[in-house]
């Protein structure tokens, strides 16, 4: 059995470039081979959550249109930032004002938004216009404490139709001109992978997080002491950098490595010993 | 130690330093006079966005003031002389009335973003359009990276933050070509065959004019019109090499001290 496979009791799996592709009105398209994937993984008793940093619509919209592409997936399933943002928010008294896509605004349904003491940004696409950035801006530098708080902080994302500007980018702009600093909520932030591991039942040393984004899902994943894998599917692509060494690339063949995260788990014999 | 080059031009700001808003300020029309007897080279200097050299041309005009169009120096200028330097076609997120500064730059097939304060543009399908462009390699040319400014009805974002979101998802830094930048100041002597050393800048914001141009080896003159504030001479180090009342006192100094 592949060393870096002992004792692997749970898997942590990003969505946006490991199972699909995002973009167009159905959800996006299926990578080839990851719905099967999923369900091998629970057919073999390990245990699985999906950690996700989507904020473009609600966890039961795009569980939704996930099943519709094929994936055995539920909400219950499902770590995402807005619904850790809220209890954030409750735990400290905090109203926001929102900056988001239109489709995430129910996941705030029951938080207090009147006479907003803070700014939250999630991944708004089109609502990224410079009146609504101008909004937002305003409240910032009119609190005397003003706190910002970013769904994560993902540079940029690829959709069907090409590569866009993420939320970290936007954060960026109104830490610029706030001189502030975000706090963010999602991957990489420690405390969300820690809730992801906590709500599966499995410490650290003993899950895998997949994923297609070397800062937010690899780095961060890594920080919290699990063990993590690079797909080269989704935004990979378009990574010109070397990712930094993971105790799992060091020990894959090639062939794993290229086949992405389907091509890991047709190797998967190890994974499958591993489990008890 | 060696002697000082002898003064050979001069660089002047101009909202502030030779006008304050529809007013030219006392004396600086004959002032201005009695510095062009002398031989030296004369440029205007300013940051801005939505200017264009015609237009500031008119206004100095009407104020009094002698001066030729290729005597004017903006921060639209910089960015306009980068672009013919790199051989680069951009993508222009600038004000409508910026536009004339660029006439006969070609624009089309963009592999270069030049951005100044243009709300308009600032909407997300052109921000992606920017995005992709230098992704793939075009240069990002900010104006400048002023963070917010003050409208009638409150506050609002300027370029810095759009750049600077850029800067972060790109991974690449933007090349700011407004004041006080070293290459503005350097750009601006380009084709006056002085060099740094030879030249003074005249000016009242003591951060942006004055140490920007100090920086770039000049001699800066503070003024103490426009948005001087008492004791602003402090905030750089070195400090100006002199601080005077006005732009036709700073005019004295030069024609008594300098040549």
């Amino acid at each position: 059995m592949a060393a870096w496979a002992r004792a692997v009791r749970g898997l942590l799996l990003d969505i946006s470039g490991v199972l699909n592709d995002s973009g167009g009105e159905g959800g996006g398209v299926p990578i080839a081979g990851s719905a099967e994937a999923v369900r091998r993984i629970k057919a073999s008793g390990l245990k699985l959550r999906f950690c996700t940093n989507e904020t473009q619509a609600t966890r039961e919209k795009f569980v939704k249109k996930l099943q519709g592409l094929g994936f055995d997936i539920s909400v219950a399933e499902v770590t995402a930032p807005a619904p850790a943002a809220c209890r954030l928010l409750k735990e400290r008294g905090l109203r926001p004002h929102l900056l988001v896509h239109d489709d995430l605004v129910p996941e705030f349904a029951d938080i207090d938004k009147t006479n907003p003491n803070c700014v939250v940004i999630g991944d708004a696409a089109e609502n990224f216009s410079y009146a609504n950035l101008n909004e937002a801006f305003r409240v910032l530098i009119g609190l005397e404490k003003p706190v910002l708080i970013s769904l994560g902080k993902g540079r940029y994302y690829k959709e069907t139709d090409g590569l866009k500007l993420d939320v970290g980018a936007y954060m960026k702009a109104l830490e610029y001109a706030c001189d502030v600093q975000a706090e963010v909520v999602g991957k990489p932030a420690k405390a969300f992978f820690e809730s992801a591991l906590a709500e599966m039942g499995v410490p650290p040393e003993q899950a895998i997080m997949i994923g297609d984004d070397i800062v937010s899902d690899v780095g961060g994943a890594q920080q919290c002491g699990m063990r993590a894998v690079q797909v080269r599917t989704g935004k990979y692509r378009y990574i010109t950098h070397k990712p930094r060494k993971t105790a799992l690339l060091a020990g894959m063949s090639e062939r794993r490595q290229l086949m992405g995260f389907p091509g890991l788990l047709s190797c998967s014999a190890p994974i499958s010993t591993a489990c008890t | 130690m060696a002697a000082r080059r002898a003064l050979k031009a001069v660089l002047v700001d101009l909202s502030g330093t030779l006008h304050v808003e529809d007013s030219a300020v006392p004396g600086a029309q004959e002032a201005l006079k009695r510095l062009r007897a002398a031989p030296l080279t004369i440029r205007f200097v300013t940051n801005t966005t939505k200017e264009c050299k015609k237009d500031l041309l008119e206004r100095l005009t009407k104020l009094g003031f002698d001066i030729a169009e290729h005597e004017i120096f903006t921060s639209l200028t910089a960015a306009r002389n980068l672009l013919e330097q790199k051989q680069v076609r951009p993508l222009l997120l600038v004000d409508e009335k910026a536009l004339p500064d660029f006439t006969g730059i070609a624009t089309d097939d963009p592999n270069a973003v030049v951005i100044g304060l243009a709300p308009e543009h600032f909407h997300y399908e052109m921000m992606n359009k920017a995005f992709r462009l230098i992704l793939d390699g075009a240069p990002l040319i900010a104006i400048h990276k002023a963070r917010y400014f003050k409208k009638k009805n409150g506050l609002a974002l300027g370029p810095g933050p759009f750049v600077a979101g850029l800067e972060y998802a790109t991974d690449i830094k933007a090349t700011v070509v407004g004041k006080p930048e070293k290459t503005f100041f350097l750009e601006a002597l380009r084709g006056t065959s002085c060099a740094p050393e030879e030249a003074v800048m005249i000016g009242d914001d003591c951060r942006d004019d004055v140490g920007g141009a100090q920086n770039a080896g000049m001699r800066g003159i503070l003024v103490r019109t426009g948005k001087y504030r008492p004791a602003d001479e402090n905030k750089i180090n070195p400090p100006p090499y002199l601080t005077c009342e006005s732009f036709p006192e700073a005019v004295e100094h030069i024609l008594e001290h300098l040549l």
